[in-house]
C-alpha cells in the first residue's frame, strides 16, 4: 500500500488534509528537492501576482521592478519559518528534524501557489464584476493552504492539536524576532559600510594630493 | 525622491539655460524644458503649454512704475486692473498692456470729501453692479465705488459681535451675482467676512478645517482633562486663514499659502460654503516639493492666489516655486508653467494670477512687473481636447488629442480622452491599449468587457470544439492511465 513516486506524494499531501502527512510520516518519504522547486514556484508565483495581474484589477504598485521584496517574501519567510519552528519545537518535544518541517511546510503551500497562478490566469480573463470569483479561488486555496500547514506541523512533530496552535503562534514570534534582529543587523552593516567607505575616501584625497 | 529631485534641478538648469536665449526661445513656441507627472505621480519633461512672452512694467504702459503690485484683475470688457499697493493707487489698463486706461487713487465719498487708497491690496470689479470693489488694506475699509470715482459703500470694521478680530485688513476682495460682498481678511482664520450688498456684516464664509495631524490628535486628548484655566494658557489649534479666491459662477475658489498645511489648500466652495472638493483626494502644487540644498528649505507649496479662467482652468500660483499650476474643472492637472529666477518667466515674490483670452499674467510685487505667458499650440490642443472632453464629446475630442500625443506622448490626459473616446467609438483593443498608457483600470476595465464579448461572438464555435476536445481528451488519459495501473497491479 502506498508506493507512491516522491511526486504522486505531494499529490496525496494536499489531497488528505488528515492523514495525508501522518502517511507520508509513516513511509518516511518526501523530497527536498521537491520542497525547493515548490518555493522558487512560490517566488515567481509572487512576482506573477504582482506585476502579470490583468491591468482590470490595478496597476502594478511599482513603477520599476524590484525582486528583492519578492526575494523576501518566499524565501526569507519560508526560512523563517523553517528555522524559527525547528527552533521553538525542538524545546518543545517536537519530533520534526529541520529536513522535515522543510519539506512538509513547503507541500503545505501547494494550494496557495497554486491559487497564485489560477488568480493571475483568470485575471485576464474575467472583469471587475466577476472579481467574485477569484475571491473565492484565493480564500479556498489559502484556507486549505492553512488547514493543510496545521495538519504538517501537527504530523511532523506528533502534536496534540492545542499543543500545535501554541506552537505555530510560537513560531510566528520567534519570526518576528528573527526579522527584526536582521534589519537590525542589515542597518548596523551599513552604517558600518558607510564609515569604512568614508575613511577610505578621505584616504584616497588624502594621498593623491 | 532623489529621481524626482535631479529630474527638477536639471530642469531649473536648463531652463536656466534657455533663459539666456530668451527671445528666440519665445519665438519658437513650444521648446520650452517643462515637466509634468506622470501615472505614477513622478516628474517627466513635457511640453509646455505656455511660455513667456514678455514682462511688463509700469513705466512700459505710461503710468509711472509700480511699487509692490499685489492684485490684478480683468473685468468683463478685459480691462486690467493692478492693484499698486505701495503707490496707493488702481491702475487700469487694457488686455495687451499696452497703454494706461486710467488710475485711481482718490474718490468722492457720498457726502462730497475727498478720499484716498492707503495701500490697496486687493480689486474686483463686478460685471453685474458694475462697481469697483477695493481692498484698501492700510485705511481698514474696503471701498465700493464706480468707475467714475464715485463711492457707492465705505465698508468700516464691523461692529457685530460675531466680529471678534482686533484688526480689519481686508486683502482681497469679490463680489458675487447677487451683490453679497467677501473680503479675504490679513490674520483672521475663519474664513472671509461676507458682508450684505448694504455692507452689512453677514458673518464668515468658507473656513478651513484644522488638519488632523498625531499632534493636533494628541492635544485635544489631553485638553478633555484640563481645567479651563490651563486650557485658556495653551496655545489654540486653529486652522490657516485663507490666502486668496476667485468666484466663477455660483462657486468660489479660495486657496490656502501654508506650507505646513496640506489640506484645504485649494477649495471649491458653493454657496452653502460647503467643500466641493474636499471629498476628492486631490493635491495641488508639486507632488513631491524640491528641496533647495543652498537654503536648506523644503520648497513645500504654498498657493498664494487663485483664478479660473473663462474656460474653467484653475490656476494657482505658487509662491514657493513661482510656478503656476493649472488645473482643469475637474482638478486634472494641465501645465506647469514658470520658476523662481530673474529672468523673464521667473518670479520673485509672485503675488496674483490671472488670465484672458489665451494668455496668462502674473504680477510680481518685488520685480514689480506683470509677466505676460503666451498660450503655445501645444497649450490650445490640450484647451480644446480638454473642455470637448469634459464636457461629454469624447469622440470630438479623439482628433485634439491625437494632436497632443503627436506633440508629447508622454500626456497622460490624452491618453486618457484617446482611451474614452475610442471605448465609445467600440475599438476595444485601442481603448485598452491607450487606457494601460493612461494607467486608468476603470477605462480598461471597460474596454476589455467590450473586446471579450466580441472575441467569444467571434470565435464561438473555436473555443467550443477547444473546450470538448480537451475535456475528451484529459478523460481519454485518465481511462488510459487507469487501465494501465489495474493491469499493473494483476
Amino acid at each position: 500500500m502506498l508506493d507512491l513516486s516522491q511526486r504522486q506524494w505531494v499529490k496525496h499531501a494536499v489531497v488528505h488534509p488528515v492523514e495525508g502527512f501522518e502517511d507520508m510520516r509513516w513511509k518516511k518519504s518526501g523530497s527536498l528537492r521537491i520542497a525547493a522547486l515548490i518555493i522558487v514556484m512560490l517566488f515567481f508565483a509572487q512576482i506573477a501576482h504582482s506585476r502579470l495581474y490583468g491591468f482590470q484589477f490595478g496597476m502594478p504598485e511599482q513603477k520599476t521592478f524590484n525582486v528583492f521584496p519578492y526575494l523576501v517574501r518566499s524565501f526569507v519567510i519560508f526560512g523563517a519559518w523553517v528555522i524559527g519552528n525547528w527552533s521553538v519545537c525542538t524545546l518543545l518535544d517536537g519530533e520534526g528534524t529541520a529536513r522535515n518541517i522543510c519539506i512538509y511546510s513547503s507541500y503545505a503551500l501547494v494550494p496557495y501557489i497554486v491559487q497564485l497562478y489560477v488568480n493571475v490566469g483568470l485575471s485576464h480573463i474575467l472583469i471587475q464584476d466577476e472579481a467574485v470569483f477569484m475571491q473565492a479561488v484565493s480564500i479556498i486555496g489559502t484556507g486549505w493552504s492553512v488547514i493543510l500547514m496545521f495538519s504538517a506541523i501537527r504530523s511532523v512533530h506528533q502534536y496534540s492539536a492545542a499543543k500545535t496552535f501554541a506552537a505555530i503562534a510560537l513560531t510566528i514570534a520567534a519570526m518576528l524576532i528573527m526579522l527584526f534582529l536582521l534589519v537590525l543587523f542589515l542597518s548596523l552593516i551599513q552604517q558600518m559600510w558607510i564609515f569604512l567607505s568614508t575613511i577610505y575616501t578621505e584616504l584616497f584625497y588624502r594621498t593623491r594630493t | 525622491m532623489r529621481k524626482t529631485l535631479k529630474m527638477l534641478l536639471s530642469f531649473g538648469m536648463s531652463l536656466i539655460l534657455a533663459g539666456a536665449s530668451l527671445t528666440s526661445a519665445a519665438a519658437s513656441a513650444g521648446n520650452g524644458e517643462t515637466y509634468n507627472y506622470d501615472v505614477w505621480g513622478e516628474a517627466i519633461p513635457s511640453q509646455a503649454g505656455y511660455i513667456p512672452d514678455r514682462a511688463v512694467s509700469g513705466s512700459d504702459i505710461g503710468a509711472g512704475s509700480f511699487d509692490a503690485p499685489s492684485d490684478i484683475f480683468f473685468d468683463g470688457s478685459d480691462s486690467l486692473y493692478i492693484a499698486d499697493s505701495k503707490n496707493d493707487r488702481i491702475v487700469v489698463t487694457d488686455s495687451g498692456l499696452t497703454h494706461s486706461q486710467g488710475v485711481y487713487d482718490r474718490f468722492i465719498m457720498p457726502d462730497g470729501s475727498r478720499t484716498k487708497l492707503k495701500t490697496p491690496k486687493g480689486v474686483y470689479v463686478s460685471d453685474y453692479t458694475g462697481y469697483i470693489y477695493i481692498a484698501d488694506s492700510e485705511n481698514e475699509r474696503v471701498l465700493v465705488a464706480t468707475k467714475d470715482r464715485m463711492v457707492v459703500l465705505e465698508i468700516k470694521m464691523p461692529g457685530s459681535e460675531m466680529y471678534t478680530a482686533p484688526t480689519f485688513k481686508p486683502q482681497r476682495v469679490l463680489a458675487d451675482k447677487a451683490g453679497n460682498i467677501y473680503v479675504v481678511l490679513g490674520n483672521i482664520t475663519t474664513g472671509a467676512a461676507m458682508f450684505s450688498p448694504k455692507g452689512e456684516f453677514m458673518g464668515f464664509y468658507g473656513s478651513n478645517r484644522v488638519q488632523p495631524t498625531a499632534e493636533i490628535i494628541g492635544s485635544f486628548i489631553r485638553r478633555l482633562f484640563m481645567t479651563e484655566e490651563k486650557k485658556s494658557r495653551r496655545t489654540r489649534n486653529v486652522p490657516t486663514g485663507i490666502t486668496g479666491f476667485d468666484i466663477d459662477g455660483d462657486f468660489i475658489y479660495t486657496c490656502t499659502a501654508s506650507s505646513t498645511q496640506k489640506t484645504d489648500t485649494v477649495k471649491k466652495l458653493n454657496a452653502a460654503g460647503k467643500n466641493i472638493f474636499a471629498a476628492k483626494e486631490l493635491s495641488f502644487g508639486d507632488n513631491r516639493p524640491m528641496y533647495d540644498a543652498s537654503k536648506s528649505i523644503l520648497m513645500a507649496p504654498a498657493i498664494t492666489d487663485i483664478e479660473v479662467s473663462a474656460d474653467g482652468c484653475i490656476n494657482c500660483l505658487d509662491y514657493t516655486t513661482g510656478r503656476i499650476f493649472q488645473y482643469d474643472d475637474e482638478c486634472g492637472l494641465l501645465f506647469i508653467v514658470g520658476e523662481k529666477s530673474d529672468q523673464l518667466g521667473g518670479f520673485t515674490s509672485a503675488a496674483a494670477v490671472e488670465s484672458c483670452g489665451n494668455c496668462l499674467y502674473v504680477a510680481d510685487s518685488v520685480k514689480d512687473t506683470i509677466t505676460v505667458f503666451r498660450e503655445t499650440p501645444f497649450g490650445a490642443a490640450v484647451h480644446k481636447a480638454n473642455s470637448l472632453y469634459n464636457a461629454g464629446y469624447y469622440e470630438e475630442a479623439l482628433e485634439p488629442w491625437y494632436e497632443v500625443l503627436r506633440h508629447d506622448g508622454n500626456y497622460r490626459r490624452a491618453n486618457l480622452g484617446v482611451a474614452s473616446a475610442l471605448l465609445r467609438k467600440g475599438d476595444y483593443k485601442g481603448s485598452m491599449k491607450y487606457a494601460k498608457l493612461a494607467g486608468s483600470p476603470e477605462i480598461y476595465n471597460k474596454a476589455f468587457e467590450g473586446y471579450r464579448r466580441e472575441f467569444i461572438r467571434s470565435h464561438f464555435t473555436a473555443i467550443v470544439l477547444t473546450l470538448t476536445g480537451a475535456s475528451a481528451a484529459a478523460v481519454l488519459l485518465h481511462r488510459r492511465k487507469k487501465r494501465r495501473i489495474s493491469r499493473k497491479e494483476k
